[in-house]
C-alpha cells in the first residue's frame, strides 16, 4: 500500500469534480491510499504568490506541513497546484528565515514545516512510484482503438528548476503512461504548449486563440482525444473548446479527458463512473 | 611510449535551413546542406561553413561569436537558443529526422531574411515601456556626485542586466504569439530592472504603463520565457515582481489582473476556497460576465459543471487560524520578497 496526503484543489472541488471522482475509483486497484487534506487550503493560483508573498509562503507552508503532520508526502492533481507548492516549499526549504516566520504561525495550529514531505503530482506517483509496469498489469480493457494526444499543461514541466521531472522540451512521462495503458500515443507540436488558461479573464481573445492553435494541432494529428493531468487545462480545452475554434473559424472538434479518467477507462470503469459525461465535448 | 591514436568523430549532418527573401519568394522554403562535421562544432560553425562552401546568399547575424552579444538567436530544431554557443552534436538527440537539423529564424518578428529577423518592434517597446533610468539627481549636480546604491539593491537587479536581447524569450512566448502588440517578456524585464532601480525618477509613469493593455497582466504564466532564456534569468520572477509593486507598492490595483489577483487573497483568507462562480464579476464586473459567460454558464449547468454559489462554498475546517496568522501577518507588513 503506498499512501500520500492527497491535496485538494479548488478547482477539482468545483468545476472539476469527475478528476476526483475518477481518482477514488481505482487508487485501490493500484494498492494507493489517497488521504485527503480536508484542512488545506487553496493553494494562490499562480496569484498569491506575487500579490502577497508571505501570505503564499504561510499558506502554502501550512498546506504541506498539515501532510507532515501526518508523515506522508503529498500528492496533487492540479498542474498549478503543484507549482505553488513545490515553488513554496523551495523557498522554505532555502531560506531559515522564512521557514522561522511561517514556523512562528503555524505553531498556533500545532504544525511545523521541515521540508520532509516532497510534493508530487499524480502523473509522477503513477509512473515513478507506482511504476508502468504495476500499471500495466490492472489493464483490463486496453485502449486499443485510441489515438492519444497528450497535452502536458504548463506547471507540470515549467520552471523545470522546480519540477524537473520530464524534460519540458520533450516531455515523456505522460506518452508513456498512454502505452501502458494501450492507447496509441500520437506525436504533435503542442504537447508542452500553453492552454491559455491564466489569462481567460483577463484577456480572453488571446487565451482562446492559445487554446484554438493548440486544439487545432491536436485535431490535425489525427488524435481521437486529447489527455491532460491538469483540471485547469481541461477547463479551457474542454469548457471552452468550441467558443475558441469557432472564433478562428476552425472546423472539428476533439473530446479532452482528465489523466484519472483514463487510467479509469483502461482499467475497465465506465465513462458514467468516470464522469466522462459532465464534459462540454463529447 | 607511443600515444593511442586520437581518431576525430566526424559524420555528414544536414542542416535544413528556412530560406525567406519577401522580395523575391512567394512564401518561405527550406534549404538542405549536407556537410561534413566534426565532433565540437557549433551550429554558428556549421552555418559558416555553409556560406562560404555552398550558398553565399544565406543570411544569418552573428557579431561576438561567443554567447554575448545575442545577434544569432534562431530556432533550432524548434527551440529558440544561441547558434554559437550550441553544439551540433547536442542537437542530434532532439533532431526529428536522424542526423537532419532543423534551423529556422526565432519566432514571433517579422523576418527580414533568411534567418535575420526585424528587432524595431522590441525596440520600439523599449520606449515605449521606458526602458531605461531617467535620473532622479538634479542636472546641476550631475556629474559632480557620486550616485551609490547599496549592494542589497544591485542584487534585486543584478540578474536581470545579464540579458542581452537575443530575443528567444520573445520568441518562446505564448502571448506573443497570441497577441503581436503584447510587451514582451525581455521588455518585462528590462522594465523591471530600471524599477528596481532607486536612481530612478519614472516609476509610477512607467508602473502606469505596464499594467496598461498588452502590458504585465497579460502574462499567461507559462514559464516558456524562464525556461528558453539563454542566460537563464528568472524573468518570471522579474513579472511577479512588477506585478506585486504595482499592486503593493503603488496601489495600482483598479485593472482586471489586479482585481483577479486579489480575489483569490479575499478568498483564502475568507473561506480558504476560491469561489470560483463569482471569479468573473469580481475580476470584470456584472455587464462583462453577462455577455461573455452566460451561454457558457448555461451549457456547464446542463451538464452539472457550474461552479457553487458562494453560499455553497463551506470554509475548510480550521479557517479561523489560518484567519488569525493572516491577520497578524497583514498587521506586521511584507517582508522585502525581492530575490
Amino acid at each position: 500500500m503506498k499512501k500520500y496526503a492527497y491535496y485538494l484543489s479548488c478547482i477539482n472541488e468545483a468545476m472539476t469534480k469527475e478528476v476526483d471522482k475518477s481518482l477514488e475509483q481505482w487508487e485501490k486497484d493500484l494498492d494507493l491510499e489517497l488521504v485527503k487534506l480536508e484542512q488545506g487550503t487553496c493553494c494562490g493560483g499562480s496569484n498569491l504568490d506575487y500579490v502577497n508573498p508571505d501570505e503564499f509562503l504561510v499558506v502554502n507552508g501550512r498546506n504541506i506541513a498539515l501532510a507532515e503532520k501526518l508523515g506522508l508526502d503529498m500528492v496533487t492533481s492540479c498542474n498549478t497546484c503543484l507549482l505553488s507548492l513545490r515553488r513554496a516549499k523551495d523557498e522554505l526549504d532555502r531560506s531559515k528565515e522564512k521557514r522561522e516566520m511561517v514556523n512562528g504561525f503555524l505553531k498556533r495550529e500545532d504544525l511545523e514545516y521541515t521540508g520532509k514531505s516532497a510534493v508530487k503530482h499524480l502523473l509522477w506517483v503513477l509512473n515513478e512510484d507506482i511504476g508502468l509496469e504495476a500499471i500495466a498489469k490492472k489493464v483490463k480493457n486496453p485502449l486499443k482503438e485510441y489515438k492519444v494526444a497528450s497535452f502536458y499543461g504548463c506547471h507540470i514541466l515549467r520552471p523545470s528548476s522546480l519540477l524537473g521531472v520530464d524534460d519540458p522540451k520533450a516531455p515523456k512521462s505522460l506518452d508513456q503512461l498512454v502505452d501502458v495503458l494501450g492507447a496509441k500515443p500520437v506525436k504533435y507540436k503542442s504537447s508542452n504548449q500553453c492552454c491559455g488558461f491564466h489569462t481567460l479573464l483577463v484577456a480572453e481573445d488571446e487565451s482562446l486563440r492559445i487554446a484554438a492553435a493548440a486544439l487545432d494541432d491536436a485535431i490535425k494529428s489525427g488524435a481521437d482525444y486529447i489527455v491532460t493531468p491538469c483540471p485547469l487545462c481541461h477547463t479551457v480545452l474542454d469548457g471552452y473548446q468550441k467558443k475558441a475554434l469557432d472564433k478562428q473559424g476552425i472546423k472539428g472538434s476533439i473530446p479532452v479527458l482528465h489523466l484519472s479518467q483514463l487510467v479509469g477507462l483502461a482499467f475497465g470503469y465506465t465513462q458514467k463512473e468516470l464522469g466522462i459525461n459532465r464534459h462540454l465535448v463529447s | 611510449m607511443t600515444m593511442p591514436e586520437v581518431k576525430e568523430e566526424k559524420r555528414e549532418i544536414t542542416f535544413r535551413v528556412y530560406r525567406f527573401n519577401p522580395q523575391i519568394d512567394a512564401s518561405p522554403f527550406y534549404d538542405e546542406y549536407p556537410i561534413t562535421v566534426e565532433k565540437g562544432i557549433t551550429v554558428l560553425r556549421a552555418l559558416n561553413y555553409i556560406k562560404e562552401h555552398i550558398e553565399p546568399r544565406l543570411s544569418f547575424r552573428s557579431f561576438c561569436q561567443a554567447g554575448i552579444c545575442g545577434s544569432c538567436a534562431m530556432r533550432i530544431n524548434s527551440v529558440s537558443k544561441l547558434a554559437c554557443t550550441t553544439q551540433v552534436w547536442d542537437e542530434l538527440a532532439f533532431a526529428d529526422r536522424e542526423n537532419v537539423i532543423l534551423v529556422e529564424p526565432i519566432a514571433n518578428l517579422p523576418v527580414i531574411r533568411d534567418l535575420v529577423v526585424d528587432m524595431d518592434s522590441v525596440v520600439g517597446k523599449i520606449e515605449k515601456y521606458f526602458g531605461w533610468v531617467e535620473s532622479k539627481m538634479p542636472e546641476n549636480q550631475m556629474g559632480k556626485k557620486e550616485f551609490n546604491i547599496a549592494e542589497a539593491e544591485f542584487k534585486l537587479y543584478d540578474a536581470a542586466t545579464d540579458c542581452i536581447l537575443c530575443a528567444s524569450c520573445i520568441s518562446e512566448c505564448t502571448m506573443t504569439k497570441a497577441n503581436k502588440e503584447y510587451i514582451t517578456p525581455a521588455v518585462l524585464l528590462k522594465s523591471y530592472r530600471m524599477e528596481a532601480d532607486s536612481r530612478d525618477a519614472v516609476h509610477d509613469k512607467r508602473l502606469g504603463v505596464l499594467v496598461s493593455d498588452n502590458g504585465v497582466w497579460d502574462c499567461t504564466h507559462c514559464y516558456r520565457c524562464m525556461e528558453h532564456c539563454v542566460k537563464h534569468i528568472p524573468i518570471m520572477e522579474a513579472i511577479h515582481h512588477i506585478r506585486e509593486d504595482a499592486v503593493q507598492k503603488r496601489g495600482l490595483s483598479d485593472t482586471p489582473g489586479a482585481k483577479h489577483a486579489a480575489a483569490f487573497v479575499k478568498d483564502i483568507e475568507k473561506k480558504g476556497r476560491l469561489v470560483e462562480s463569482l471569479l468573473p464579476i469580481r475580476t470584470n464586473g456584472l455587464s462583462w460576465t453577462v455577455k461573455n459567460m452566460l451561454p457558457m454558464a448555461f451549457k456547464m449547468t446542463k451538464k452539472g459543471k457550474t461552479p457553487p454559489p458562494p453560499f455553497m462554498v463551506k470554509a475548510v475546517p480550521g479557517i479561523e487560524n489560518l484567519r488569525s496568522m493572516l491577520k497578524e501577518l497583514k498587521s506586521r507588513g511584507n517582508s522585502n520578497h525581492h530575490k
